[in-house]
């Protein structure tokens, strides 16, 4: 889920494909839709259909982070950024 | 070959998603595409399968979905099943054709032309009852209640003049009698099914009354 955060998080609040967040997170379909499942449940993702962009393909659905959902990365990435030893942060 | 494959997986995740999850299986297809171009549409749609069936055992519907599926596996291709081995006359088996009466008796020589006679009847009934339970296992699994209903009502009927049909003949009425016990189970199973299905319609109107 942290992973999916992360990259939901990057380039602002960016509407993603379904198939775009496989294959950049390397989290496969099984794992990836129950957890958008859970995460637009909880109001962290929201979910939206939009056009094809080629002739003949089908609508598809785009992902992006919530507000309460950029808020909960933001505290994901404080908190790995507060684990990592001061020491190795500057080395 | 691997687009069929794909395809045919996404639907068993579609029919496994449910009703309350019916957007979430079209985002899963509308995805399918992607996976095709990029050569892996096999995996992405077991991953879905994977995706939908995780989200069963969750959720009333997909609970419904996983009885409904126990339902048809566990009783009602067994009987099936059972039909079947009666039709072939399984010899290892005690039920089938066998006549109750002693062999050699001049009560078995009286009824040897009757049997003759009889079995292309009785052969009829067990592939009747047979093919009965394999689309009862197809309708409950497709949720037809009013086609469901019609076949377990012919179900009975072959059931009740199989019963009476190796009564008469003085055949070995074991496999007869053992589907005739376990009819009322499967009708009040199927009942149930009915019933739970028609509760979850009622849930999902109410939860979502614009569609």
């Amino acid at each position: 889920m942290l992973s999916l955060l992360d990259m939901l998080s990057r380039d602002g609040r960016r509407w993603r494909h379904g198939y775009e967040l496989m294959a950049e997170t390397g989290i496969r379909s099984g794992t990836l839709y129950p957890l958008l499942m859970r995460m637009t449940h909880q109001g962290l993702v929201e979910a939206e259909w939009r056009q094809p962009e080629l002739p003949g393909r089908p609508a598809r659905h785009v992902y992006r982070l919530t507000v309460a959902g950029s808020a909960l990365a933001q505290e994901a990435r404080n908190e790995a950024h507060d684990l990592i030893p001061k020491g190795a942060a500057t080395a | 070959m691997m687009v069929g494959i794909a395809r045919l997986l996404m639907r068993v995740a579609t029919r496994s998603l449910g009703e309350t999850h019916r957007e979430w299986a079209w985002a899963m297809q509308a995805e399918l595409q992607a996976a095709v171009d990029d050569k892996r549409p096999v995996r992405f749609a077991l991953g879905c399968v994977v995706a939908a069936w995780r989200q069963m055992p969750g959720q009333d519907e997909g609970r419904f979905i996983l009885v409904n599926y126990a339902l048809a596996l566990g009783l009602l291709v067994p009987m099936a099943a059972l039909q079947l081995t009666c039709a072939a006359g399984f010899p290892l088996l005690p039920f089938g054709g066998a006549a109750a009466v002693a062999p050699g008796t001049l009560q078995q020589l009286y009824l040897a032309d009757a049997h003759s006679a009889a079995m292309p009847a009785l052969l009829a009934l067990w592939l009747l009852l047979a093919a009965g339970h394999f689309r009862l296992a197809w309708l409950l699994l497709e949720h037809e209640w009013a086609r469901l209903v019609q076949s377990a009502a012919l179900v009975v009927a072959a059931s009740a003049t199989l019963v009476v049909f190796t009564a008469v003949l003085f055949l070995d009425g074991t496999g007869a009698n053992l589907q005739l016990m376990l009819l009322p189970v499967e009708v009040a199973a199927i009942y149930r099914s009915a019933r739970w299905h028609e509760r979850l319609i009622a849930n999902a109107a109410a939860r979502f009354p614009a569609r």
